[in-house]
């Protein structure tokens, strides 16, 4: 049974979390394993893995990356290891010209406007190859599996860039 | 985490930071990213006519281990020919530097930007 399944959702990338939010709290109330309690260790020890079941497919369908990388993984698309380099040379140099542009934040005269401005870009640009990635992945062909592959990849650059302007931002606040 | 003396040493005196004009024929530059954890790595070898690289700079965002793995790289490749630079393994660089387990991806990426460079040079040249 696979995680779409476990929740009784349609195979599809769009989802509506705050329904996935119920099944999960059901789903979690069901396989609880304090209702186990006077059972058998062996019905105990089910209870406990289908719980964790529960858990790890709530957290992969909540992240639609994460959602997004499970359902090439289902269709058997094979992706490059987490720890595989990424080679897209005009990508990787919008991504220096990203960094650098976070590096210089510190220096502007007025702190917060230049990490909205910020912010801005990386929305967009994020917002542009996720916008891909969900035609990608609805197309499902050999060729736009492999495309969206590639968009999973490069979306998680921008997570990253994210984290260290919600980290800029933390630094400045604490001066 | 601890960072091995070295790798604080390379970070906090890295070698050969910056670039090298790109639009210089002998200049063969090397782009390489980590999606696991978001590092973008520039390496960029002046390469002379004979193949011995004269000059390495690097820019790198990553962590403490991608900036050493890659400001070791940059003092290894010089003056060697670009055949041997092609030769250097992660392994070595993850030993130099001491790096544990959930690092070695540093030095794999530093790997992947001297094959990078070398690939690039190649292009350039090969008319």
């Amino acid at each position: 049974m696979n995680y779409f399944q476990l929740f009784g959702l349609a195979n599809q990338f769009d989802i509506d979390l705050a329904n996935l939010s119920t099944i999960y709290q059901t789903l979690q109330k069901q396989a609880h394993p304090d209702r186990f309690a006077h059972a058998s260790s062996q019905e105990q020890l089910i209870a406990v893995q289908k719980s964790t079941e529960i858990n790890d497919a709530y957290q992969t369908l909540k992240s639609p990356l994460l959602r997004a990388q499970y359902m090439l993984t289902l269709r058997g698309v094979d992706m490059p290891s987490e720890q595989a380099s990424f080679g897209d040379v005009s990508f990787l140099m919008r991504q220096m010209e990203l960094r650098e542009l976070l590096a210089e934040i510190k220096f502007a005269n007025d702190t917060d406007a230049a990490i909205f401005e910020a912010s801005v870009v990386f929305e967009t640009e994020f917002e542009q190859l996720f916008n891909q990635l969900q035609v990608q992945l609805t197309d499902n062909t050999t060729e736009s599996n492999a495309q969206a592959c590639d968009n999973v990849r490069k979306l998680k650059f921008y997570q990253k860039l994210q984290v260290e302007l919600d980290k800029l931002e933390d630094a400045l606040l604490d001066d | 985490m601890a960072y091995s003396e070295k790798v604080i040493d390379h970070y906090e005196n890295p070698r050969n930071v910056g670039s090298l004009d790109k639009n210089d024929p002998q200049v063969a530059t090397g782009m390489v990213g980590a999606p696991a954890c978001g590092d973008v790595m520039k390496l960029q070898l002046k390469i002379s006519d004979d193949g011995i690289i004269e000059d390495a700079k690097f820019k790198t965002y990553g962590c403490g281990s991608a900036i050493a793995s890659s400001s070791l790289v940059t003092e290894w490749v010089k003056g060697k020919s670009i055949d041997e630079a092609a030769e250097i393994k992660n392994t070595a660089i993850a030993e130099e530097l001491a790096l544990p387990p959930v690092k070695i991806h540093c030095s794999i990426l530093a790997e992947d930007a001297i094959k990078a460079a070398i690939e690039d040079y190649r292009t350039k040249n090969n008319d």
